[in-house]
């Protein structure tokens, strides 16, 4: 095992593989837990309907768990990601959803890196001082934020104090086009258009901060921490010796060090910020895949949506998992001690 | 005729930890001459490498406080220099080798980062003025083939002569500007093909290796002062003496001043000019090294010498200095060393005890901290 290029395939190709095992486990246990929740939704499904779809329903629900699963995985093989009651079927929910998700999560994402990280630095370099207090009860407050209560007190409170809006992903000034990615931002610069741009940054702001917000401590903490520990080594001592100014030796020479334990870290928060787009993106409007969960586990009054939950379950599994494969690709970019294995 | 790089007056530094403090060094008097090399040598726990790392500020501060003294470099107390200006004063003025080769030099960064780094700060102070080296007299022939010597390395102008002169900023940063001058210092600390290693990482290459990069980074910023805190202490007895005999070559090509650290009496023989002897965070003797190892004028001293295993003292058992290493939370009162010492008198342990002073019929700079200097020849 080396650091060439083809090792690092064999790694990526590796941890590729897993993922199949990942996405069966993944969706046998939504399926057990969405099927076993309920114990027969014909009739709430169905209240009004004729006996013979009902009669259907009913024979569908009656057959062994292992029977219904290996229908559902007989049809998703096959591309079929099944449908909602109302027969709207999940897989164009979910391709278009997935972008403005993600979009949202990749925004908070470097959200939690310029602020996290910064103020993960300044506090360990006045460890022990007020501005360390500060930056603790900032990131404890965020952590202790339930995410509901925040995204709350966001649209409420925060949105009319700095007159940000709250809700979508344009205001109305906006007209409808045509979406070639699904992300609001990237969409209105392929249009090229400068004011839908900034009207869509101005939407992302608020739920991405809100998402930052309550997920950023684990970042400033790791940063803060790793740099407590490698602030006392030989080599940020010689790199201060050699007259280089404090700035230069913490944000090169230890922080370069220190970031490649957050990076790691950062790509566990990945679980945090797609479960945080649940509730989010609900609260604000957001028309990604979070919203479409909510609604799909019956959010809203809204009919349980069994294939529509299975499908957002299993790709945020395959987001975490990705998230994290990307991050052990960067932990060993960083570090040039690390091989691919 | 005196002529000082460094002078050290009556330091006192200590340690704040929880609730408890002491004193790691306490009124310690050096001062290294201009070209020389001083020694300092003690026991772990000494306080020697508290001093070593006090001088360029480099002490954590806290748990470290600088509780008295002086210490006079280029005119002005370092002691009163805010933290923040201190970058200003290391690197081209002071410069370190840390004990520990294997970690002194950052593992995320390519060798060849490491050493331009240290090239480029000292090419954009001179740029700016804030360097002048009397010495640059003459310019070096870039395009001659044979390898520099040390004294040609560290003596000749930095910014060449003529039209070369005209260099700009942008062009210092510019990475082929520098590798010449990188490949020249490698030479110089004796490593064969440097080109090959330039593009390796520290933990790629070995530690006698990483600590000859390590001595050529703090020489190519050419400072007027060189601390080495132990520097082949880490390493195993071959590439010891490989360095050290570097280390004597580079320090007899150059005129450059050194506070040289260690526990090793041997390695003090061999480099040193004077050398200072430290018990418990206390000076106890400083001289001419010659006359400190022939006529020892402090009963430590004395002890330090006979406890050391030469290759010409093959009989008997090794001897060792009875007691141990006081507390320094708790120093003995008077004379640190009197619970040890074999010519202790009932005044050895009235406070404040001996201080330094001028030896009778020795250098004029030889100076011990005891009541009975003149009768430690006499000890055994």
């Amino acid at each position: 095992m080396g650091r060439s290029p083809t090792d690092l395939a064999i790694f990526v190709g590796k941890r590729l593989l897993q993922l199949v095992p990942v996405l069966i486990g993944i969706t046998i246990l939504t399926f057990v837990f969405t099927h076993l929740s309920t114990i027969n939704p014909c009739a709430q499904w169905y209240p009004h309907a004729d006996p013979t779809t009902r009669a259907n329903c009913e024979h569908l629900f009656s057959q062994p768990l292992s029977t219904q699963y290996w229908q559902y995985l007989t049809n998703l093989v096959h591309g079929n990601w099944g449908a909602s009651v109302e027969q709207v079927a999940v897989y164009p929910q979910i391709a278009e959803g997935l972008p403005a998700t993600l979009e949202l999560v990749l925004a908070a994402l470097f959200l939690m890196i310029v602020i996290g990280i910064p103020l993960g630095v300044i506090a360990a370099q006045s460890s022990g001082r007020w501005p360390d207090h500060l930056v603790r009860i900032f990131y404890l407050s965020g952590w202790a934020t339930p995410t509901y209560l925040g995204a709350v007190i966001a649209a409420i409170f925060v949105a009319p104090y700095f007159g940000l809006p709250s809700h979508g992903e344009y205001s109305s000034l906006v007209p409808p086009f045509h979406q070639y990615t699904h992300m609001s931002v990237v969409d209105a610069l392929i249009a090229g258009n400068l004011p839908w741009t900034l009207d869509a940054i101005e939407h992302l702001i608020l739920p991405a901060a809100t998402l930052a917000f309550i997920n950023m401590g684990i970042a400033t903490r790791m940063t803060r921490s790793s740099m407590l520990e490698v602030l006392p080594l030989d080599y940020v001592k010689s790199a201060r010796m050699k007259g280089l100014s404090e700035g230069w030796v913490l944000y090169k020479h230890a922080l370069r060090n220190s970031l490649i334990t957050t990076t790691t870290v950062l790509g566990v928060t990945a679980g945090g910020l797609l479960a945080g787009t649940v509730v989010v993106e609900e609260v604000f409007g957001w028309p990604g895949i979070g919203a479409y969960a909510y609604t799909a586990i019956g959010g809203g009054g809204a009919a349980p949506n069994f294939d529509g939950a299975i499908a957002v379950v299993a790709v945020f599994a395959v987001g975490v998992v990705v998230a994290n494969l990307i991050a052990d690709i960067l932990y060993g970019l960083l570090d040039p001690r690390v091989d691919w294995r | 005729m005196s002529d000082p790089v460094v002078s050290v007056e009556g330091l006192s530094i200590d340690y704040v930890i929880g609730a408890g403090r002491f004193r790691a060094v306490s009124g310690v008097t050096l001062s290294v001459e201009r070209g020389h090399v001083v020694g300092v040598v003690g026991e772990t726990g000494c306080g020697k490498s508290t001093l070593a790392q006090a001088i360029p500020r480099l002490l954590p501060e806290p748990p470290a406080t600088i509780g008295e003294g002086r210490i006079l470099f280029q005119g002005q107390d370092l002691v009163q220099v805010p933290l923040w200006k201190m970058p200003r004063i290391r690197g081209t003025g002071i410069n370190m080798i840390f004990q520990e080769p294997l970690n002194s030099l950052n593992p995320a960064f390519r060798i060849y980062d490491q050493l331009a780094e240290a090239i480029y700060i000292r090419r954009v102070r001179e740029k700016s003025g804030a360097v002048t080296d009397p010495r640059a007299a003459q310019a070096y022939d870039y395009s001659r083939s044979q390898d520099p010597t040390a004294s040609e390395a560290l003596l000749r102008p930095v910014v060449p002569a003529g039209a070369a002169a005209r260099v700009t900023r942008r062009a210092v940063e510019r990475h082929g500007d520098l590798k010449p001058e990188v490949l020249e210092y490698l030479r110089l600390v004796r490593i064969n093909d440097p080109e090959t290693i330039l593009d390796l990482y520290p933990h790629e290459l070995s530690g006698g290796m990483r600590q000859r990069v390590m001595i050529a980074m703090a020489l190519s910023e050419k400072p007027t002062l060189l601390i080495a805190d132990e520097p082949t202490s880490a390493l195993d007895v071959t590439i010891q003496a490989q360095v050290l005999t570097l280390m004597k070559e580079l320090i007899e090509e150059v005129n450059t001043s050194i506070l040289f650290i260690s526990h090793d009496l041997g390695v003090i023989a061999e480099t040193a000019d004077e050398l200072g002897v430290m018990y418990a965070g206390k000076l106890v003797e400083f001289g001419p090294v010659g006359e400190l190892f022939e006529h020892p004028r402090h009963p430590y001293t004395k002890a330090l010498l006979r406890a050391a295993p030469t290759r010409y003292k093959s009989q008997g058992p090794l001897s060792s200095i009875p007691g141990s290493v006081p507390n320094l939370s708790h120093p003995p009162s008077g004379c640190r060393f009197h619970p040890r010492c074999p010519l202790m008198k009932p005044n050895c342990r009235i406070a404040p005890g001996p201080g330094l002073e001028t030896v009778r019929g020795g250098a004029a700079n030889h100076t011990s901290a005891c009541f009975y200097a003149d009768a430690v020849e006499a000890l055994p």
